[in-house]
């Protein structure tokens, strides 16, 4: 089903955003002297 | 600090694999038949949901250790695992509806794991509310252990009422989330994709306790 | 009887007569019940929604609100005059201060239970009689779940600066399943539904009821040992 797409690709879109950013986050709450 | 360094590595490797696990699920897994596309959500949903409680657990297991043994280790664990158990529950609440939309036509349902997981992510909010409100750490650190050790006994419960809830209002089987015989093909991409949760929630648990342990050094206890 | 029961019963004794002497918190609460029934008594329109559909929640609502405000004062009498170090240097052990709060507690909440639920039953013209021993059996056993873990949070709270937030937020995950579970009951039980079918419910409310009163008891003395 076609119209499926934009959901699963929401879906994927935010997960990878949750979990890079959380990665992001970290590497500069730990930079900082 | 070689700890922040290895969480550091460790999550760098979790996120490449992530991205191959992406590829696996988009390009080289079969698209289910009934729910089309929408389906692939369940790849990161259900490892997510898996950590979420797992790391719930974890929490727990830590906070009895810690109440009898006092080391901070266990307690600087604890916390780590809240906050990346509270990361993997977004995700589980995100990926949950925007899969239930297309799929049963609604943004909530009451199935088992997104109703665990929400109140698995009150818990952590919980968890994290009462040690942002004690600033004593001593007090911080059994307060939340008291807490972590609730929560994980909360959890059988809830298991069961959602259980016997499914005993009463039989959901439909055709489009369960989780078909439990998957064909070949999909199950390693689900096994794939959980162990490279698994590796991010090391990574992740890694730098967090890391990040604990540089602010205790760099300042000094009032 | 063994030492802990009676210091305990002991120590619950001092906060009831504390507050039935003033009785102030006992009348808002019971104030603030009878709000609440009428509030959602003329909010639905009879027409439309049958007493009986909503009647269930509608009472655990007012239970649940009544129990937090019993919650929230649980530990303010030991916070003035610091009350608590004389309490924690009596004689008695740390989970008898436990016990004694529970007690208290719970004799706080049964009382504006036993003052809302015939109001209810009178308010929305259910009829509770018929199923008044399971009924209180349900209401018994889900007040002493929430309050087995409201009392051991409150010991936790009560020092912190958001108090009175922060107790409902830890307390909510703890007290959505025996809520669940006690409205379904009470909706099986009204709707004249055969008694087999609210066992079930019973029996988890029960289960839940021992697991956290007896963690309670051995995790209170973390929540005040120096």
């Amino acid at each position: 089903m076609p119209e499926n797409t934009p959901y699963m690709v929401t879906a994927y879109i935010i997960t990878a955003a949750i979990l890079i950013g959380y990665a992001v986050f970290l590497y500069r709450r730990t930079l900082k002297p | 600090m070689r700890l922040l360094k290895t969480g550091r590595w460790i999550t760098v490797v979790g996120l490449s694999l992530l991205a191959a696990v992406y590829v696996r699920a988009l390009a080289f897994t079969p698209v289910e038949r009934t729910q089309g596309v929408a389906q692939k959500i369940f790849y990161l949903h259900v490892p997510a949901a898996i950590w979420t409680e797992t790391g719930m657990i974890l929490v727990g297991v830590a906070s009895i250790f810690y109440l009898f043994l006092k080391d901070p280790r266990l307690d600087r664990f604890a916390e780590a695992s809240a906050e990346v158990g509270m990361l993997f529950g977004t995700i589980v609440l995100t990926t949950g509806p925007i899969w239930g939309k297309p799929i049963w036509g609604t943004w909530w349902t009451w199935d088992a794991r997104l109703t665990l997981t929400l109140l698995l992510f009150l818990m952590y909010v919980g968890y994290l509310l009462l040690r942002g409100a004690v600033t004593e750490p001593g007090l911080r650190a059994r307060y939340a252990a008291v807490l972590g050790i609730s929560g994980m006994c909360l959890v059988p419960f809830v298991h069961l009422s959602v259980y016997m809830f499914r005993t009463l209002h039989p959901q439909p089987i055709v489009l369960k989330p989780s078909a439990p015989s998957l064909p070949g093909a999909m199950l390693a991409t689900l096994a794939f994709s959980f162990l490279v949760f698994t590796v991010l929630y090391v990574g992740f648990v890694t730098q967090r306790y890391a990040l604990t342990l540089l602010r205790e050094q760099t300042e000094p206890h009032a | 009887m063994p030492d802990v029961w009676r210091h305990a019963w002991l120590l619950a004794r001092k906060d009831l007569l504390i507050e039935f002497r003033s009785r102030t918190a006992i009348l808002s609460a019971v104030v603030f019940t009878i709000l609440v029934l009428l509030v959602f008594n003329f909010g639905r329109d009879p027409t439309a929604v049958a007493a009986v559909d909503l009647a269930p929640s509608i009472l655990w609502v007012t239970f649940t609100f009544a129990a937090m405000l019993a919650l929230n004062r649980a530990f303010q009498l030991e916070l003035e005059n610091q009350a608590l170090d004389g309490l924690l240097l009596a004689p008695v052990s740390r989970s008898s201060i436990y016990l004694g709060k529970l007690m208290a507690n719970l004799v706080f909440v049964a009382t504006v239970e036993g003052i809302g639920l015939p109001l209810f039953a009178l308010f929305f013209n259910v009829s509770v009689v018929p199923v008044l021993g399971p009924l209180c059996a349900v209401i018994a056993l889900a007040t002493v779940g929430f309050v087995a873990v409201g009392t051991l949070f409150s010991a936790m709270t009560g020092r912190t600066r958001f108090a009175e937030l922060l107790l409902p937020v830890l307390l909510l995950p703890f007290m959505l399943p025996p809520l669940i579970w006690a409205v379904l009951a009470t909706s099986a039980l009204l709707a004249g539904r055969p008694l087999s079918e609210v066992v079930g419910w019973l029996r988890l409310l029960a289960a839940f009821d021992i697991v956290f009163v007896t963690l309670a008891f051995f995790l209170f003395p973390a929540t005040v040992n120096e």
